[in-house]
């Protein structure tokens, strides 16, 4: 037996109706309880967990129902696709979706267009402009967050170098792109190297700081600054500044966490991290897709935000709930 | 009642039940969608790449064989089609090329498994192994954007051909099943492929060309995979090298719901078209229903259990 609680929204009361089955879940507001699926690359990484906490929190404040459901396997295409088509045929109000490949998932989203259910892409991009609305981080401007911070670290003077991820991704490119117009514009910082890739892995990261490192005489003062786009970048440039000995005497700015490099932050080898807020991209993601379902209008690109954390502000509550997503409360594990 | 008794005995009647009870099931559970036609579409739709590859390998387990490497040659037919389509192939050339080498690979399979006397469980082992690999270094380890140039038609009825029911891919699956029951039950081939299941040396001491057979029921099992690849092709838009692992898992246990013994001599080619069925209503019914992940692949475990039980028994059982 299933009970689902249906909510009136709007007057302020909400009346809790049970009711098993029945309920119908076709599109558009009226009396119904809108059902909304949620469909991330995965269920299993730290990511998704907390985008789903923070889909959960939208559904609770907004009286909607929330359907998570991924791929069975992480990161597998087909089956997102067919997870996709079924909330199709289902019917359901509207579907929020982290497409696993900007492509692939085109044809799925445009029989969802065709079915009359609303999309709203978020975390990645799709081609086309068959959805509603895309809810993520704005790269760029993350990417000059990092910029003005390595500016203030080195007190707006100095040589810095970007290791750029890998070729064709196209959200670290954003964030490299972000982050050198934001030091270009600082006239006393000099760009000694953008041209070098870290690639797929924190091991090719790795080999590809130590050459950077040594070939640019970092010993030796000819790097001041060092930013990477990635947790796999940042996390090999990390073991290559500890190997040469220079963690800590470089100002280091890096992007998203992991816990080794929270560690480094804490020890202070890490200057900074820019960080993403996946709870909020979860949360932002239902509330859109809700607001457009009632007929609200949403804008085409929203942006979830990202921020700076360094070792002062590590340990405040909102750096805190990002770093460490209270999932408990709202996943109840 | 004589006639319900003879249906009763047929090798797909086992998994045709399972699949109406567990339709009923999920149609009890949501009644309001799970009956909608778009979803029984949806559903036929999404059973084909497993249904085309189950029907090769519904030869292959009667052979008493088995062929894990399926996943990767489906994975690797997407890549090397994407690959000719980007290069500016038409769709059915590039198509037909990519059916062409699963051919050829799956003849190499049995070739192997003749040739060098090992089970195939190994061999096909390696070759999933081998496939794979091969399939990420033709795609220089990444998914493949090419132009479907309307290849993705064939998994779609779009607004203007909804006379046809269910997508193009659907009826082909279709026709291809029901070409290969009857080389099954009306050919030489299909008697001796039946005959080397059932006893390999007896059939060797009658005459029968036993490693012959053997690489032609892997040629075939490789050509319905280079289908399923181009089905698979459809659906994706774009040559994942990482597509369909695990698909071997699948199509082996459609092949078993639906009546066929990994002993050899025993395969149903409707059987396991149900069976891969009734494995899609499992998802599908999971989705509509919103059940974790966890819970969707427990109960897809426990079903196939029950369901290759149930038949177990139904067959001790004197008639």
């Amino acid at each position: 037996m299933i009970t689902r609680r249906n909510f009136v929204i709007g007057s302020g009361v909400s009346l809790v109706l049970t009711a098993c089955g029945g309920q119908g879940s076709g599109s558009g507001g009226g009396g119904k309880t809108l059902k909304i699926a949620v469909v991330p690359k995965g269920t299993t990484h730290e990511f998704w967990k907390a985008v789903h906490a923070g889909a959960v929190k939208a559904s609770k404040e907004l009286g909607v129902e929330i359907v998570w459901k991924g791929p069975l396997k992480e990161d597998d295409l087909k089956q997102q696709i067919e997870v996709v088509q079924s909330f199709v045929a289902q019917g359901v109000s509207g579907i929020v979706l982290a497409p696993l490949n900007d492509k692939g998932l085109v044809p799925a989203v445009n029989e969802a267009k065709q079915a009359n259910i609303p999309v709203v892409i978020f975390d990645s991009d799709l081609q086309g402009d068959a959805y509603t609305s895309f809810v993520a981080t704005d790269n760029v401007a993350a990417g000059k967050l990092a910029g003005e911070r390595m500016g203030k670290l080195l007190g707006g003077k100095g040589k810095v170098m970007v290791l750029r991820y890998q070729e064709g991704s196209a959200s670290t490119q954003l964030r490299e792109k972000g982050f050198l117009e934001a030091v270009k514009g600082m006239s006393e910082i000099q760009v000694v190297s953008d041209n070098q890739y870290g690639g797929a892995t924190t091991e090719s990261a790795f080999a590809a700081s130590e050459n950077l490192l040594v070939s640019l005489k970092a010993a030796e003062g000819g790097v001041n600054g060092i930013f990477c786009p990635n947790e796999s970048t940042t996390f090999g440039m990390l073991l290559a500044l500890e190997k040469s000995g220079l963690a800590g005497k470089v100002k280091f700015v890096g992007f998203d966490a992991s816990d080794k490099l929270v560690d480094g932050l804490n020890a202070g080898k890490i200057d900074g991290l820019v960080l993403q807020n996946p709870f909020r991209m979860g949360e932002l993601a239902v509330q859109t897709m809700t607001k457009h379902l009632k007929g609200e209008k949403v804008d085409k690109r929203i942006d979830t935000g990202a921020r700076v954390v360094d070792k002062e502000s590590m340990n405040d509550p909102e750096v805190k709930a990002l770093l460490k997503p209270d999932l408990t409360k709202w996943l109840g594990q | 009642m004589n006639a319900l008794r003879a249906l009763a005995k047929k090798p797909w009647f086992g998994p045709l039940l399972a699949l109406i009870v567990v339709y009923l099931l999920f149609l009890m559970w949501t009644p309001d969608t799970f009956a909608r036609p778009i979803t029984l579409i949806t559903m036929a739709r999404q059973t084909v790449v497993v249904g085309t590859a189950a029907v090769g390998m519904t030869l292959v387990i009667l052979l008493g064989g088995i062929d894990l490497s399926v996943g990767s040659l489906v994975a690797l037919t997407t890549v090397i089609t994407a690959r000719l389509l980007q290069n500016g192939m038409s769709a059915a050339s590039a198509a037909m090329v990519g059916i062409f080498a699963a051919t050829a690979i799956g003849a190499i399979n049995g070739g192997l498994i003749v040739g060098l006397r090992v089970t195939p469980f190994l061999i096909t082992l390696g070759t999933m192994s081998i496939l794979r690999g091969a399939a990420k270094g033709l795609a220089d380890e990444q998914k493949i954007d090419a132009p479907t140039r309307g290849l993705e038609m064939l998994m779609t009825t779009g607004p203007n051909r909804s006379w046809m029911i269910v997508p193009p891919g659907v009826w082909t699956t279709l026709l291809l099943a029901g070409i290969f029951a009857a080389v099954l039950h009306f050919t030489v081939f299909g008697k001796h492929a039946k005959a080397v299941g059932s006893n390999e040396r007896t059939a060797r001491l009658a005459g029968i060309q036993v490693g012959r057979i053997k690489v032609y029921t892997y040629a075939i099992a490789g050509f319905l995979a280079g289908i399923a690849g181009i089905f698979e092709l459809s659906t994706l838009t774009v040559g994942d090298p990482t597509d369909s692992i695990g698909l071997e898992l699948s199509v082996i246990a459609s092949v078993v719901i639906g009546g066929g013994s990994l002993a050899g001599g025993q395969g149903s080619i409707v059987g396991a078209l149900l069976g891969a069925l009734l494995m899609t209503v499992i998802r599908t019914g999971s989705t509509q229903v919103g059940l974790p992940n966890w819970v969707q692949e427990i109960l897809t475990g426990a079903i196939i259990i029950v369901a290759t039980g149930i038949d177990s028994a139904r067959q001790r059982k004197p008639a």
